[in-house]
């Protein structure tokens, strides 16, 4: 989800072109908390088991660190699989 | 959604139109989430053994945050299946007289 949205909208008039971006905007924001809020949950169920006390353990804080990196990464890659399906390019089948 | 100056369909509204846009941005949005969440569960942090059985533990999970090799593979088929049961099952959605996607 980008602003390349925008890009089949040339021959709009500027008012609605302006709506469709202010659109894109809220949808960017509204994904953007709902990655965060999930990515905590998933974190969260995967590293953190021990509940004998308030803080985190070490061990917890650096699995939920390499949890969210690893997620992040995969997103970004999946995010560019998903655009090359979405404009039809072929990809070998391996 | 109507671009490039080229009329909207008979009977529908510029409100309207708007409203699909809306609609179909949001589908997309979801169908990548969903896609992503899936092929991260299937694909990521798995400990495999060669009989197939998933394995994994939760002191030792996230043993680094880099993607390897494995899983990037795993990724780009998930995507590339998910993307495939998609279409087939839009394609049974609309045969089957529902409004198509």
């Amino acid at each position: 989800m980008d602003k390349n949205m925008l890009a089949g909208l040339e021959g709009m008039p500027e008012e609605d072109k302006m709506r469709m971006a202010s659109m894109i905007d809220q949808l960017q924001i509204r994904d953007s908390l709902k990655m965060y809020n999930s990515l905590v949950e998933r974190c969260f169920t995967d590293c953190v088991d021990d509940f004998t006390r308030k803080s985190l353990k070490k061990q917890e804080e650096s699995c939920v660190a390499r949890c969210a990196e690893k997620f992040l990464k995969h997103s970004m890659r999946v995010g560019m699989r998903f655009a090359e399906l979405n404009q039809g390019a072929a990809t070998p089948d391996n | 959604m109507a671009a490039n100056n080229s009329p909207l369909p008979a009977g529908v509204t510029k409100e309207q139109a708007f409203g699909m846009a809306e609609t179909e941005m949001e589908y997309r949005v979801e169908l990548f989430n969903r896609l992503s969440q899936t092929c991260f569960s299937k694909c990521v942090d798995k400990r495999h053994v060669s009989s197939g059985l998933h394995l994994y533990f939760y002191g030792s999970r996230y043993k680094e945050s880099e993607l390897n090799m494995g899983e990037n593979s795993c990724i780009d088929r998930c995507v590339s299946k998910y993307w495939l049961v998609n279409g087939l099952v839009g394609q049974m959605l609309s045969a089957g007289g529902q409004r198509p996607m």
